[in-house]
């Protein structure tokens, strides 16, 4: 028999039995889209923490805490600067910063305007070649010139603008282009035991650019991007200790992090990656959505009774036309074909129909659950941020349809293989 | 063309454990030529339906061969049995045993979607068969629509479509008056000799059979030939 012919008399078959097999194909789409859209909310969440981690890291960035030594661990500041330099050679790293922050109290002034800062050490050749970001004005040239944070203008306040801000009023901060303007940067070393006062220092720098705005709304960065070389000259006049260092090393692309990842790791470096961070998420969110799929294939074995039922009665209540189909030289295995075809039309139409339903309900639920749970918490969205609940990629859709017609099959395997043992005699004694 | 040999077989009747074997053919022996029509006549439960169901390989004798166009059809497996049946028989049953959801036309046709055909061969090859057997205009119509005469003329036509040189008859005429009947008799015997066709028709009715170039009875399993005809 021709396929056509028989996807024609599998099709004939069901239109006979229209109710029931709509009812069965029906439960068949329930199964199926419960496993689709339950699996969803674990692609979901992973979308949602994965975006959240990805958004809050510079992903190709990987951060040296420090190294493990023959007796005591080395903190990043006492790594020799060769083994620094052996970084930097890599495959694949476009960049090493080494940033200190000087171990002091820091403000910075303009005029009567001043905020309460950090000053950041670095080589602005690496921190360039890092891809340090510009929101304006351009790297600096010369030794006293620097970068500040993005919120640098708004948080230089005056007194009275600083009382204001203390009484909840709002303040708008200093106006105009800071680029080109001269600003003083006051230390002010942090008091040891037995220390009655300690002595601020000041020293003036130009301001050639502003840092990028940070990803997140709730980060301020008010920070003073300075060279390195004047590390020595701050622990020089203020008597300071060797201030926090980190060292960052940057891969060119993301593929990338992961090999350097690992290959500092061999080296004995303390590391830490936004690959470390996902590849641990990636464990528990796998588990989480194998979990979910299992339990959604319950629902799919629930509905493949239906499918078992269906596909025995139409055995059942066909066994005159098999007899007389096999009298008249119709194959056994022509005929479990038929009914095997049969079931499994039961599964691609129903997983078709779940398939669209799910989503349907996905994107709903994408657009409905973030408004029900902001508005219950009073609260907006915060911007930057997009709350996934669920998502359908191409793989769940795969797996979801090959379990469901998989189940669809073999519940029609055994209605098909009793139409095939029906005995011809016994079949055409029944009555029509 | 058919070469029957010392067929044996017996049913057994009762309860499970308490059953009488009751032999229903006691060694039968016949042989059919080409173009011939040949009616085994019997009672109810003489066993002419046990014969003709093992002639068509629906079930397997105890003993004796059956030959069909040269192959010993007990030999056969499941599935050659099926493509050996769908070569070499046509089947016309008491009860029509048409498909209930297909029309006339369909019903002709399904031996042909079975055998494979392209559905442009077989439309024309049906549509002929129709005009033959004089069902043109009831082509679009489903069993239930059908009188028993035309029921039957479909199942007739559904014997005839692939071409099998042999036609097995269970009660042809079983279900139908008696003018119905005769009609039924005429074109199997017109059939019969305008294609050459065999026929084995199974009946318990003398009339029928008087349709036959040779008769035999079944009496007490064992085959006695009758007196040949050809009147109808």
């Amino acid at each position: 028999m021709q396929f056509k012919d028989q996807i024609d008399f599998i099709r004939q078959h069901m239109k006979r039995n229209k109710l029931r097999v709509a009812t069965t194909i029906l439960a068949a789409t329930m199964g199926c889209a419960f496993l689709i859209v339950l699996a969803s909310i674990g692609f979901g969440l992973h979308q949602t923490i994965t975006n959240d981690v990805l958004d809050n890291n510079l992903v190709t960035e990987i951060e040296v805490a420090g190294k493990s030594g023959e007796e005591t661990d080395l903190a990043p500041s006492e790594i020799p600067d060769g083994e620094v330099q052996k970084m930097r050679e890599m495959d694949h790293v476009v960049a090493v910063v080494e940033r200190t922050q000087p171990d002091a109290d820091t403000q910075v002034a303009i005029g009567e305007r001043s905020a309460y800062s950090r000053v950041v050490l670095s080589s602005m050749e690496e921190e360039q070649k890092s891809g340090f970001g510009l929101s304006e004005g351009k790297m600096p040239a010369a030794a006293d010139e620097i970068v500040i944070g993005y919120h640098m203008a708004s948080q230089l306040l005056t007194e009275a603008e600083q009382e204001k801000q203390a009484n909840g009023e709002e303040v708008t901060g200093f106006s105009g282009s800071l680029i080109g303007q001269t600003i003083e940067v006051q230390l002010t070393p942090y008091m040891n035991e037995g220390d009655e006062k300690t002595e601020m220092s000041s020293w003036e720098f130009v301001v050639t650019g502003i840092a990028k705005e940070p990803t997140k709304d709730w980060m301020t960065d008010t920070s003073v991007y300075a060279d390195s070389s004047w590390g020595t000259v701050f622990n020089e006049e203020l008597g300071l200790q060797p201030g926090y260092e980190n060292i960052l090393v940057y891969a060119d692309e993301l593929q990338n992090v992961g090999g350097i990842t690992n290959a500092l790791k061999e080296d004995g470096y303390y590391v830490y990656s936004v690959t470390e961070e996902l590849g641990k998420m990636n464990v528990f969110f796998n588990a989480l959505k194998a979990g979910l799929i299992f339990v959604g294939t319950i629902a799919v074995l629930i509905a493949s009774i239906g499918i078992f039922n269906t596909m025995t009665m139409a055995v059942t209540e066909r066994t005159r036309e098999i007899g007389v189909m096999k009298a008249i030289g119709a194959q056994p295995k022509l005929i479990r074909k038929l009914f095997l075809m049969e079931s499994a039309a039961i599964g691609l139409i129903g997983t078709a129909l779940a398939v669209a339903i799910s989503y349907g309900i996905s994107m709903l639920s994408n657009w409905l659950i973030p408004i029900i749970v902001m508005s219950s918490l009073g609260e907006e969205q915060p911007e930057n941020f997009t709350l996934v609940i669920s998502t359908i990629p191409w793989q769940l859709v795969v797996i979801a349809s090959a379990i469901s017609i998989g189940v669809a099959m073999v519940s029609g395997w055994r209605p098909a293989r009793k139409a095939t043992q029906i005995d011809i005699i016994q079949a055409l004694r029944q009555e029509m | 063309m058919i070469k029957i040999n010392g067929l044996q077989h017996h049913f057994k009747i009762g309860k499970k454990g308490n059953e009488r074997h009751v032999p229903v053919l006691k060694g039968v022996t016949l042989e059919v030529g080409k173009g011939e029509i040949v009616a085994i006549l019997g009672k109810s439960g003489s066993g002419k339906s046990t014969l003709l169901h093992i002639l068509a390989g629906f079930m397997s004798p105890e003993a004796g061969s059956v030959m069909v166009n040269g192959q010993e059809t007990a030999v056969l497996r499941e599935s050659e049995q099926a493509s050996f049946r769908l070569a070499n028989f046509g089947f016309i049953f008491q009860n029509f045993q048409l498909m209930p959801g297909l029309s006339a036309f369909e019903n002709v046709e399904l031996p042909l979607k079975i055998q494979g055909m392209n559905e442009a061969e077989r439309k024309m090859k049906v549509q002929k068969l129709l005009e033959k057997v004089g069902l043109e205009e009831v082509a679009g119509h489903y069993p239930n629509e059908l009188s028993g005469g035309q029921q039957q003329r479909v199942s007739i036509a559904r014997a005839l479509i692939t071409d099998a040189p042999i036609v097995l008859a269970d009660e042809p005429t079983g279900s139908l008056d008696s003018e119905t009947e005769k009609e039924i008799l005429l074109l199997i015997k017109s059939l019969n000799k305008k294609l050459g066709l065999t026929f084995v028709i199974i009946t318990h009715d003398e009339e029928v059979a008087a349709v036959a170039d040779r008769q035999y009875r079944l009496h007490d399993g064992e085959l006695v030939k009758g007196e040949q005809r050809y009147a109808v």
